[in-house]
């Protein structure tokens, strides 16, 4: 267990402080011309995409168990509270 | 809780790695448009109820239309004379606030000859629907 | 309670009575009955934008008037007084008291609403609901602007009250038997949400002050004129409003947790994340105020802090959603309008929290902010899921308060209904953001895409006003001609309800 979470260590460290430097490096140069345009419409498209990800995932969810658990499901039985005074 | 919750812990935990993950993009996103190039010529927008007026550095002034060249960088200092206003160039993302007392900088740089318009986002009373005005990109005079 | 048709009083029984059921009844009306006249203010909203140029409201002032008073009396009138209805009624019962803990300020409270009702209503002010400075301080027009400011002052005053009252109850009226974390998620949702109002509000107060005296010309607190700074309104406004919006959607969670359980014939999945994520949105919540204000010039370091402690608040909001899905897993789910409504509210609740996150995002303020995106996004929690979640429970409480059975094919018909034009009006107003349109606007260039797009968010709009009419005939009707309900389990569906239909009213 212990090797396990020295090893996530290790793992965070070097993916984490090469990230984190880069960050930093990017764009500090003079006179560079950045397109606000494309680093925010690239930032939004990006998280969007995940956000759609995301969704469908939750809602897929939510309408497959809405479907699947509903009383007149052909599968459906008692939950083990029925009957009971929970 | 009787029963396991490894579920909810991954759950969370994909969750909280989201967040993180759209917190540094956020940051680091914000961190480039915030970067001012040297040498961005400097024009003051005034806000007043409700139109916009422009002063560019040699000193001309304009009234709700705003020329300028395609591939210099430009960076705004917004004032306003009464309320509150917000300065925008949709086309272009620029958006800030105008408040009285206080200058705000934002920049951009035109990347292609047309018109784009401009307006206003911060609610500024009677005829705040129709405080518009046009940003008009020119090729380089030279 | 039950059964004022049944049994019939006078009304001024129930107007002067102090009982928490008595108090609940008057919260419900007086909420509904603003739902109804903010929802038709909406409504000329939407009709107003569906084409440019001025179609049903003649002038600029006219609009700017209305959609003020829309988001005020929606947002205060509305579902706040909802929310304390719910709480009157379940909330006592929910910790085996006989009543609230001071039952004359629980009165007192509620009385204190319908003037400042009448003040926002007659004044009818143009600086919408956020009131900035310093247009609402050099221009905009009395007596209406400061008739909202003492209307808002007073309903700060009830909502505290209000908010000592659950405390108190909850904490010290509750039976001995039961420990804290025996209390119901509901009672809980109310506990959280009081402790918010009670840290938030008063910065409101002192802020409302502040701006009357800067009407006045005595004081220049926000005034630049004066040596003031308008963002410092700014701070005061949002480190109370920010939580507020906490204070609105945590009763709605509540309510969900009370319906889910019970249609999905199973207890709640995880009580003690719940409680967790209640207490700990109700901390995190006031660290996220500025996100409302990035394009006032803040510096990078400020944005930052605020987008974390905005992006901290989402873990808690989420465990909201795993617990319904997990209660509502492997149960024998029936699926009643309550239900409809608490699983609509859920799936919008996921939607409007991801525009939340890109929200807070901040360089996408310079797309977004004070475009029909925050628009379409705010709308998306108000209405999609503290609406829908509040709808539900009313439909859930109903055959308590009136004895009856509402329509089912009526309420089915409403939640269908809603759900469309929702999704309908607040979807594509996200999208309209993105293509530039400053929300609060009165009138607007005729672009092609903003002109298809205001009139699908119309047509939407229009679809919710028929559902709303089906709704109230519904409740008007079977309140005196349903089906006579079953007070031990009205839906079929077993378990122990907390139906306080054993209350003792005193006046019964």
């Amino acid at each position: 267990m212990k090797t396990l979470v020295g090893l996530f260590l290790v793992l965070a460290v070097l993916v984490i402080v090469p990230a984190v430097e880069y960050a930093f490096a990017a764009g500090a140069e003079p006179g560079e011309y950045l397109d606000r345009r494309v680093v925010i419409w690239n930032l939004f498209f990006r998280m969007m995409t995940i956000a759609f990800v995301v969704g469908a995932v939750v809602s897929g969810t939510i309408i497959w168990q809405v479907w699947r658990f509903r009383e007149s499901h052909p599968k459906a039985k008692p939950t083990p509270y029925e009957g009971t005074d929970w | 809780m009787a029963h396991s919750n490894w579920p909810e812990w991954i759950y969370v935990g994909v969750v909280i790695a989201l967040m993180c993950w759209v917190g540094a993009e956020a940051w680091e996103a914000e961190r480039l448009v915030e970067h001012v190039p040297e040498g961005a010529e400097i024009i003051k927008v005034t806000g007043q109820q409700w139109f916009w007026t422009f002063e560019h550095e040699d000193g001309t002034k304009e009234i709700g239309e705003l020329h300028v060249e395609k591939g210099k960088a430009y960076k705004f200092e917004i004032h306003s004379k009464d309320v509150n206003h917000s300065f925008n160039i949709h086309d272009y993302v620029v958006l800030m606030d105008a408040i009285p007392g206080r200058v705000n900088t934002v920049w951009f740089a035109p990347d292609a000859v047309g018109e784009h318009d401009i307006q206003c986002r911060e609610y500024c009373g009677l005829i705040h629907y129709n405080m518009r005005g046009t940003l008009i990109v020119e090729e380089p005079h030279s | 309670m039950v059964l004022e048709l049944q049994k019939p009083r006078p009304i001024w029984q129930i107007m002067f009575s102090t009982h928490h059921t008595d108090v609940g009844l008057l919260y419900l009306i007086m909420s509904l009955g603003f739902l109804f006249l903010g929802g038709a203010l909406a409504l000329a909203i939407r009709a107003e934008l569906f084409l440019p140029g001025a179609q049903i409201i003649g002038d600029a002032m006219t609009f700017n008037r209305i959609f003020t008073v829309h988001g005020t009396t929606l947002i205060f009138l509305f579902i706040i007084p909802f929310a304390s209805a719910v709480g009157n009624y379940f909330v006592p019962i929910m910790v085996r008291y006989k009543d609230m803990a001071y039952p004359k300020l629980n009165a007192i409270a509620f009385w204190m609403i319908p003037p400042s009702g009448a003040l926002i209503w007659l004044g009818f002010a143009d600086f919408t609901w956020y009131a900035t400075p310093p247009y609402s301080i050099i221009s905009a027009p009395g007596p209406a602007a400061d008739m909202w400011i003492f209307g808002l002052k007073i309903l700060g005053i009830s909502s505290v009250l209000g908010s000592i009252n659950f405390v108190v109850t909850i904490l010290k009226c509750k039976h001995p038997d039961m420990s804290i974390g025996q209390v119901p998620l509901l009672a809980w949702s109310f506990l959280s949400s009081s402790l918010i109002i009670l840290v938030a509000i008063p910065t409101f107060a002192a802020a409302l002050l502040m701006l009357l005296t800067d009407r006045l010309g005595v004081t220049g607190f926000f005034n630049p004129a004066m040596g003031g700074d308008p963002i410092a309104y700014a701070h005061l406004f949002w480190f109370t409003f920010h939580p507020e919006v906490y204070v609105l959607v945590i009763p709605a969670i509540g309510m969900m947790y009370e319906i889910i359980p019970r249609f999905s014939r199973k207890p709640i999945h995880s009580y003690g994340s719940g409680i967790f994520a209640f207490v700990l949105l109700s901390i995190v919540g006031f660290s996220s105020w500025a996100h409302h204000m990035y394009a006032t010039g803040m510096s990078f370091t400020e944005k930052t802090v605020f987008m974390v402690g905005t992006l901290a608040a989402v873990p808690a909001s989420a465990l909201h959603v795993f617990n319904f899905v997990a209660t509502m897993w492997n149960g024998r789910i029936r699926f009643s309008t309550p239900m409809m409504w608490a699983v609509g509210g859920i799936a919008l609740f996921f939607s409007a929290g991801a525009g939340g996150v890109a929200n807070a995002a901040m360089p996408l303020d310079f797309t977004t902010h004070d475009t029909y995106w925050v628009v379409g996004h705010f709308h998306l929690f108000v209405m999609g899921t503290i609406a829908f979640g509040s709808i539900g429970y009313l439909y859930y409480m109903y055959p308590y308060v009136t004895g009856r059975m509402y329509n089912e094919a009526m309420g089915k018909v409403h939640f269908v209904m809603s759900f469309i034009g929702t999704v309908l009006v607040f979807f594509t107003q996200h999208v309209l953001g993105l293509y530039g349109m400053p929300r609060r606007i009165f009138d607007y260039p005729p672009i092609p895409e903003w002109i298809a797009m205001n009139q699908i968010a119309s047509i939407g709009a229009m679809i919710i006003g028929v559902s709303m009419v089906i709704f109230l005939v519904n409740m008007v009707y079977s309140s005196g001609k349903g089906k006579p309900a079953n007070p031990e389990d009205p839906f079929g569906v077993g378990g122990k309800y907390y139906y306080p239909f054993e209350a003792k009213n005193p006046s019964h």
